[in-house]
């Protein structure tokens, strides 16, 4: 009984010390293969849209800046419309007083519709 | 600028167009001088004599609001139509593009003279409908330019 118990007590401490050496062995391995799953988790996350509406906003608005950058200096554009604007109301009163298809979408010269 | 090139008093006697224009009082505008503004309480009528008007509304240009013009009115024209019909209330901006004088209508006298000389009532309503009309047609027009233009860019 007593060597029963001797040999169990051996082969249980020769299992924790073999599991100790293979952890041992194969730590630095697995610690590159978690940065490399980080890794390329990250990079997934990254390339999804960003979700919720605080960060879809500022997504939509970091977007929409852009574009109210003017192109042409606001008084460019102002000059533009008020050509326009004369252009199409004559246009309009040539349609009032000889009324026709015609006279109704004639074109004119205006920046604003070319 | 002769009473009878006025869009407002076309129609009437020359006394009657002289008694209506004695009711008003000159006002002169230096270039860029606002006479009324959009949505301001409208107590009176404007019978340009000499200059320009341009009338405008408030537009986004640029991230910020400017007034685009809408219509430009000469001497002989009338502005602020808004005075005589309900609710009173002007609809768009008017402002001098030049050195203009204007006669202001005051509604008050207006509605007691037309109350006692009901036939000038009739003419200048007529007129002051004709003003209307017209810009409601221009406007109808301008607007269905546009609408076609805006179909042909989709189809």
């Amino acid at each position: 009984m007593v060597m029963f118990l001797t040999i169990m007590c051996m082969s249980l401490f020769g299992l924790a010390l073999s599991a100790l050496a293979f952890g041992a062995a194969t730590r630095e391995e697995r610690a590159k293969q978690e940065e490399a799953l980080a890794a390329t988790v990250d990079a997934r996350l990254a390339a999804v849209p960003e979700r919720f509406f605080v960060h879809d906003m500022a997504s939509v608005r970091q977007a929409a800046e852009p574009a109210l950058t003017p192109r042409m200096p606001i008084d460019a554009i102002l000059l533009q419309i008020e050509r326009h604007v004369r252009l199409e109301q004559a246009a309009a009163e040539s349609f009032l007083y000889a009324p026709s298809r015609e006279s109704l979408h004639g074109r004119t010269l205006s920046p604003l519709v070319h | 600028m002769s009473l009878g090139q006025t869009d407002l008093l076309s129609g009437l006697s020359q006394a009657d167009a002289e008694r209506l224009l004695a009711l008003g009082e000159r006002r002169q505008l230096a270039a860029g001088e606002s006479l009324f503004d959009l949505g301001s309480e409208a107590s009176a009528v404007f019978l340009i004599e000499r200059g320009m008007m341009a009338l405008t509304l408030p537009m986004r240009v640029g991230g910020a609001d400017q007034d685009v013009l809408v219509e430009e009115r000469n001497a002989g024209q009338v502005v602020g139509w808004s005075g005589l019909i309900p609710p009173h209330r002007f609809t768009l901006k008017a402002s001098a593009q030049a050195a203009t004088d204007v006669l202001v209508l005051p509604r008050a006298r207006l509605e007691e003279f037309f109350a006692d000389n009901a036939a000038v009532g009739y003419v200048v309503t007529r007129n002051l409908a004709s003003v209307i009309g017209q810009r409601l047609q221009v406007f109808q027009a301008m607007w269905l330019r546009q609408m076609q233009r805006f179909v042909e860019s989709r189809t």
